[in-house]
């Protein structure tokens, strides 16, 4: 209800006029979450309603988000948002429950893996509890179960399998009628996520041909190969759908490439891990993004974001300069920068950059 | 005038570098626990204050009502729109408690806001002709301004801009007297004044018009509760901030001493051009911790409330640097203010000191 009355124009213009904000929810969550919650109006709550181990290091959250989250389709992903130590943070994981779950029961499952120097997956392991609540976005991605009569191939490696459990739930349950086949690459056989799933589906369903493949059993490690390939009946005119390591990927697109697939029957979705970077003059440097200006420049050198823009012909609000007033803040939303004051490096994603102070570390764009 | 040579100013640089970095190091849950404390006292504040006032024609109700108002409004302004304002709590990634995007209950615009006092008078703070907000243009307060006839009655002119605060504030930005001198033309202000007549009208149409009238019966007690809420907020923050720079001991400077001065310099301009006043934590909380000034000079984005145990490193700093770290009792930094105000309202020759040894 409340949601409704804040979606109407009129609501927005007092709002504005009143309480000085473009989101009068901002107003007013302070005051109606000290009393519960599941009522905040500036993101959609879910309540954490269970956790399970699936392996060592993978965990599969179980929640509860509040009524209006609009649902997804298999093979979505969205955004969960929480704070840790008074900072909000925002990580993209894929639903690894199928939409019958969210709309029979309204549950929705993360499968998450830890990552290792990954703050977000480290906080989700160790922190989160039962009853606990975090924000969701709403479910967004193109890496979806065609709606063709065509035989699929699935080729999984470790925690990519997630949005690919959602999709085999679904397509079995609507008896997809073609055959589905799934190279699932794990590193031994105790990283399997969703074997129970995945076995309960094989025996279910005669069309899902399940191959698990354990890469780093023996001395030598075993990847996709082209063998591996060949088993699959009928290659050619599968629609296939990738989604793990970069690695794995890479291997696939090329290998499949050499098979004669077009682009249009690849379907992939990425799992990048964060790679760490490394603090040296070497580094700065990189292209930089205006998205909001369709301008795109190069930069050498320790050249700070400001003076990049300007170069650009952009004439950014900015102050004094020097770091101190902040009138040069503007929003980042890809890429890493360097503290030119204190020499500290950003995170890879969406922040609040002074563009002052910033000196890029390879490529970055910023919405100005 | 503290003189200190480049090597004591670059230590100086190094000893206030280092505690900063040790508080940004320190940044977390518990300013974002602060700062969310704030922001639902102030959400109290408010809806108890306008909830209240159409029942303010029974007087205590009245005045419990204006009161509650008054102190949202402070509390708005001053510990929580100026520090966000600052970007003391940027790190949060909160859209709304971003600095850039966070509009305060005041007629000033944010945006202006952010320009003349993130900018100009944190930048040139205590420079003479540069920091405008010093004296505001309306009060002569050091004898770098040569004395005019007109300054005898400036008493009047500090009683109005206290008065009328938010509406001096909101038009810092005009830069009136140089319109009346001829150094800047009316068409050059138009953006800005359309920007500030926004606001101000919203401000105005909040205040005066859509509350009053939504319980039209008591309108006009409700519109007298507004203003009065106003007026405290007017008073209070004026006296607040008149003690950050106007006090006895606080430094002026002139263009070329801040000239392509060293960050050592910028420090040691900040650290003599304020004062703060002492008091209990919640007249710190009320004062938007603008009691530590000189804290806030120094560093302008740390989250105010980190102040008071800032404030004891950086007297150990002043300390060592032999620097005077200007600070005293609430009534007695005023009182400093006021006397300030009269003595310049005479010309030099007549209020001149005798020379100090």
């Amino acid at each position: 209800m409340l949601a409704t009355i804040s979606r109407s124009k009129a609501a927005h213009w007092l709002g504005r006029q009143l309480l000085n904000r473009e989101d009068p929810k901002a107003f007013f969550d302070p005051l109606t979450t000290a009393i519960n919650p599941m009522w905040v109006q500036q993101y959609t709550p879910a309540r954490v309603e269970r956790i399970t181990e699936e392996t060592a290091d993978t965990k599969t959250f179980v929640l509860k988000p509040a009524r209006r989250w609009g649902g997804f389709q298999a093979g979505q992903h969205l955004n969960v948002r929480i704070d840790i130590n008074g900072v909000r943070h925002t990580r993209t994981f894929s639903l690894s429950s199928s939409p019958a779950l969210w709309e029979n029961n309204g549950l929705i499952t993360l499968t998450v893996k830890r990552l290792p120097g990954g703050l977000v997956t480290n906080w989700l392991h160790d922190e989160l509890k039962s009853g606990d609540i975090i924000g969701l976005t709403e479910a967004f991605g193109d890496f979806l179960i065609p709606n063709g009569k065509k035989p699929v191939l699935f080729i999984a490696g470790g925690s990519g399998i997630t949005p690919i459990l959602s999709q085999l739930d679904t397509m079995a349950r609507e008896q997809y009628p073609e055959p589905i086949t799934l190279l699932y690459y794990v590193r031994t056989p105790n990283d399997v996520i969703g074997e129970q799933r995945l076995t309960a589906l094989k025996n279910r369903y005669p069309a899902f041909s399940l191959h698990i493949i354990t890469t780093h059993e023996n001395a030598t490690p075993r990847y996709l190969s082209d063998q591996d390939l060949d088993s699959v009946r009928n290659l050619a005119n599968r629609e296939i759908f990738l989604c793990g390591p970069k690695g794995l990927m890479d291997l696939a697109t090329e290998k499949l490439g050499q098979r004669g697939l077009k682009d249009e029957q690849l379907h992939s979705t990425f799992f990048a891990p964060p790679t760490p970077v490394r603090l040296s003059s070497s580094n700065t440097g990189g292209e930089v993004t205006f998205s909001a200006s369709n301008l795109s420049v190069d930069s050498t050198g320790d050249t700070n974001l400001l003076e990049i823009a300007e170069a650009a012909g952009l004439s950014p609000q900015h102050g004094c300069r020097m770091g101190i007033c902040h009138q040069c803040t503007c929003r980042k939303t890809s890429g890493t920068v360097v503290n030119r004051l204190t020499g500290q490096v950003s995170g890879a994603g969406s922040e609040s950059v002074q563009l002052c102070i910033s000196v890029p570390q390879g490529p970055v764009a910023l919405a100005l | 005038m503290n003189t200190l040579n480049e090597q004591q100013l670059n230590e100086l640089q190094t000893d206030l570098d280092a505690i900063r970095d040790e508080v940004l190091a320190d940044l977390g849950e518990r300013d974002a626990t602060h700062i969310r404390n704030m922001v639902r006292l102030h959400r109290k504040l408010e809806i108890g204050g306008r909830v209240l006032m159409p029942f303010g024609f029974i007087p205590p109700v009245f005045l419990a009502a204006t009161a509650s108002l008054g102190l949202a409004k402070i509390l708005e302004n001053m510990e929580i729109g100026h520090n966000v304002m600052h970007g003391q709590y940027d790190w949060m990634n909160d859209p709304s408690l971003n600095s850039q995007t966070y509009e305060w209950d005041t007629a000033c615009s944010s945006e202006s806001w952010r320009r003349t006092h993130n900018f100009e008078h944190h930048t040139y703070t205590n420079v003479i002709g540069k920091d405008r907000d010093y004296g505001y243009a309306v009060l002569r307060l050091s004898n770098d301004e040569p004395w005019r006839p007109r300054h005898t009655f400036q008493v009047l002119n500090y009683a109005a801009l206290s008065v009328l605060f938010q509406w001096g504030v909101a038009l810092h930005e005009l830069e009136a007297e140089k319109l009346s001198n001829g150094k800047s033309h009316l068409k050059e202000k138009r953006p800005f004044l359309k920007l500030a007549a926004k606001k101000a009208s919203r401000q105005a149409f909040k205040d005066y018009i859509f509350f009053p009238a939504l319980t039209l019966p008591v309108a006009p007690i409700v519109l007298a509760g507004n203003a009065g809420a106003n007026l405290i907020r007017n008073l209070w923050s004026s006296t607040v901030i008149f003690c950050g720079h106007f006090t006895q001991d606080a430094e002026t400077f002139t263009e070329e001493e801040a000239e392509g001065e060293s960050k050592g310099h910028w420090y040691l301009r900040q650290l003599t051009g304020s004062s703060n006043f002492t008091g209990g934590k919640w007249l710190h909380i009320m004062s938007g911790h603008l009691s530590f000034q000189i804290e806030h000079h120094v560093f302008p984005d740390l989250p105010a409330h980190r102040y008071p145990e800032i404030s004891e490193k950086v007297q150990t700093v002043c300390r060592k640097h032999g620097i005077h770290y200007n600070t005293g009792s609430f009534a007695k930094q005023y009182g400093t203010v006021l006397k300030r105000i009269l003595r310049y309202s005479l010309p030099e020759r007549i209020t001149r000191r005798p020379a100090v040894a």
